[in-house]
């Protein structure tokens, strides 16, 4: 058997261990992260209440009308975040890819603003987040594909801060001048999982299961892009297809974890980077592992985030920042000559 | 005089036994913006909410005890100081900038960029939070404190600046540290984070005359060092060996071109908060307009640095009248396509 073989047979065994562990860890961290609050549930309590409801039971009415839904928000967001991180980070060969760093985040923010602003409250919410974010990463691919080298790392990531740094004070400009605006945004801007609501949520599922569909389908055709453009081109793959489905995808999921939870920052870098150190390479196993340990990985941010000051709450955007940073540095310095 | 000399617009100065060589273009640009920063200024103390009449102005600049004791509050304690604070961070900010992009080599590198702002705002943000008391003169050298540690911090994880990698690190310690802004901004007393979150958003409306004083302080050591060594540094853009050779103390002069814009840019936010993208323009401009070495590119980007921030705070502030928008804002606007214009010019080497 040749190396490569063994090495996806490896692969394939380490995938079948990890796909289960991740799962009970996501179980477990969700019945803790239900039990957390001003008022300490404990799990056994917790899970009485999913599997044997008990309308009397005041525990059981405080997890069924508000825990479940914090605690929903936060395993969709995770999931989408982590997905679109895989995804961003195949389609720039490069370990740094993150939907924040590249400015998609702010993009989103900023056309959720610019549409609350102007007074336009439609349901599709998520899908104005996902134009915003698409319409930004297409500038930053398109700039930085310039020049001789092409998408290199570091124009890149040079590329989407200075963006978003313009983007993000356009939003900045826009909320000082329109108070109103700033009152209903601003809890959400700094990336919360507090004061969700359930329609929210119900809007944004649709465009979430279409970019997980899309982001399966062209799962083949990423693994070969990583082989480079001449290779895959010879095997016979539509480049330009596949990058654009890509970036479809990508804005897609962004959209819909801006638009529900805010710009939450890091989520994305992480999880692939992780997957790829101890599991896997191969972005079909990677997906699915990706949207669980998405979901794990921001669960766990936002517990930390309400018990490390507790009785005060951090807001969970400065908590996966608070981690995030640092593995980007560690990366950066690895990675980059 | 050699004509090699003289084509390149070189002229001597002779006054006496004094002579010097100099280059009358580039001291003719220098000339007319320093005007242009002079006739923003003074047109800046006219408009407002409270316009004074263009035909008042000696009178209210130079006769101060004619003026209405209204119109002296105006133009004495709000906006002389306000301008002349955006002229002095404008000039500490453009001299950071060309410093450090010359000890770099880097282009792209702006003191502001690689989170010497962020650590900066973390220790006056403490200063501030932990000791309201505390009197204003303090903020700067705390924030000084703060922002040499973040850039120690910056080199070590880099251990090289001259490479590109430099500003991306930089930038991921600064993540960090505006994360650790947000802790503050989250859980302290709200009555404290609003005079936080005036001071960070990089508005000028809060400066008096005390400020100012400490600013000028600040800056002036700062600019010292800088105008000293201009000469060493541009022998040693001609190469390490070169330089070495010529008898230039490398280790020296990095270390004092490294901590000088530090000083500077760490004392500009602790008196006006954060002003991006201005290190990294004024420097460019200057280059573009004026040729010339190291003292010419300090002379023009301090110049430029000053206009560029007049002129946002005073677009700023009346662009929107009666909302004020902080000049911080407004460069962003500005500073992001030109930063990409930068990336765009030099999109075959990164």
């Amino acid at each position: 058997m040749s190396s490569l073989a063994k090495r996806s047979v490896r692969h394939h065994r380490r995938f079948v261990l990890a796909l289960p562990l991740s799962l009970l860890l996501l179980f477990s961290l969700a019945v803790f992260h239900i039990g957390v609050g001003a008022r300490p549930i404990g799990p056994y309590t917790v899970i009485q209440a999913l599997f044997h409801f008990d309308a009397k039971n005041f525990d059981h009415r405080i997890i069924v009308s508000l825990r479940l839904l914090r605690l929903t928000a936060a395993v969709l967001v995770g999931a989408a975040l982590g997905v679109a991180g895989v995804l961003l980070q195949a389609l720039i060969r490069n370990p740094l890819g993150e939907p924040h760093i590249l400015g998609l985040n702010a993009g989103a923010a900023f056309a959720v603003v610019v549409c609350t602003a102007l007074g336009i409250t439609s349901a599709s919410q998520s899908l104005i987040a996902a134009a915003g974010a698409a319409a930004l990463f297409s500038l930053v691919m398109l700039l930085s594909s310039a020049g001789r080298g092409g998408v290199t790392p570091l124009k890149v990531m040079l590329c989407g801060v200075a963006l978003s740094a313009m983007i993000s004070s356009l939003t900045a400009a826009i909320l000082i001048l329109d108070e109103q605006t700033l009152l209903a945004m601003r809890t959400w801007l700094v990336g919360d999982l507090s004061g969700l609501r359930w329609e929210s949520i119900h809007h944004a599922i649709y465009p979430l299961l279409a970019g997980l569909l899309l982001a399966i389908s062209i799962a083949p055709g990423m693994n070969i892009l990583a082989l480079g453009d001449n290779m895959a081109r010879g095997l016979g793959v539509n480049l330009l297809r596949i990058r654009l489905v890509a970036m479809l995808a990508i804005a897609l999921l962004c959209g819909v974890a801006v638009s529900i939870a805010g710009p939450l920052g890091f989520i994305g870098l992480l999880v692939p980077n992780i997957i790829r150190r101890l599991v896997t390479e191969d972005i079909r196993l990677m997906l699915p592992l990706s949207a669980l340990l998405g979901a794990v990985l921001l669960l766990m941010a936002d517990i930390i985030a309400r018990v490390l000051l507790a009785p005060q709450e951090l807001a969970t955007g400065i908590m996966t920042a608070l981690v995030g940073a640092p593995v980007f540095v560690f990366i950066a310095s690895r990675f980059l000559k | 005089m050699s004509r090699a000399m003289r084509s390149a617009g070189l002229r001597t100065l002779r006054l006496g036994r004094f002579s010097r060589v100099i280059r009358p273009k580039t001291l003719g640009y220098g000339l007319g913006l320093a005007l242009l920063a002079i006739i923003v200024l003074v047109s800046g103390v006219l408009q407002g909410s409270l316009p004074i009449p263009a035909s008042d102005i000696g009178r209210a600049l130079f006769y101060p005890q004619t003026l209405t004791a209204e119109q002296h509050y105006v133009v004495w304690d709000v906006r002389l100081p306000r301008l002349l604070m955006a002229l002095l961070c404008g000039a500490m900010l453009g001299l950071a900038g060309a410093a450090m992009q010359s000890i770099t080599r880097n282009g792209l590198a702006d003191p502001g960029l690689i989170g010497v702002k962020e650590g900066c705002s973390v220790v006056v943000l403490t200063l501030i939070l932990l000791f309201p008391t505390v009197s204003l003169v303090w903020r700067p050298l705390a924030g000084v404190v703060g922002g040499l540690l973040v850039a120690l911090l910056v080199v070590v994880l880099s251990r090289d600046f001259s490479r590109p990698r430099f500003v991306l690190i930089g930038i991921g310690v600064s993540w960090f540290f505006a994360a650790g802004i947000g802790i503050f901004m989250t859980t302290a007393d709200v009555r404290n984070v609003q005079t936080a979150l005036v001071w960070m958003s990089g508005s000028l409306h809060a400066a008096t005359w005390p400020l100012l004083l400490v600013a000028l302080v600040w800056l002036l050591p700062a600019a010292m060092v800088l105008f000293i060594t201009a000469r060493a540094s541009d022998v040693a853009l001609m190469g390490n060996h070169t330089a070495t050779g010529l008898g230039v103390r490398l280790p020296h002069l990095a270390l004092l071109r490294f901590i000088a814009p530090v000083f500077l840019t760490a004392a500009s936010v602790s008196c006006v908060g954060s002003l991006g993208f201005v290190g990294l323009m004024a420097p460019h401009m200057a280059r573009f307009w004026l040729r010339g070495g190291q003292t010419a590119l300090l002379w023009g980007s301090a110049l430029l640095g000053a206009l560029l921030v007049l002129v946002t705070d005073t677009l700023g502030r009346l662009a929107f009248a009666p909302l004020q928008i902080p000049a911080g804002i407004v460069i962003a606007l500005v500073g992001g396509p030109f930063f990409l214009l930068l990336l765009w010019r030099r999109r075959d080497r990164l």
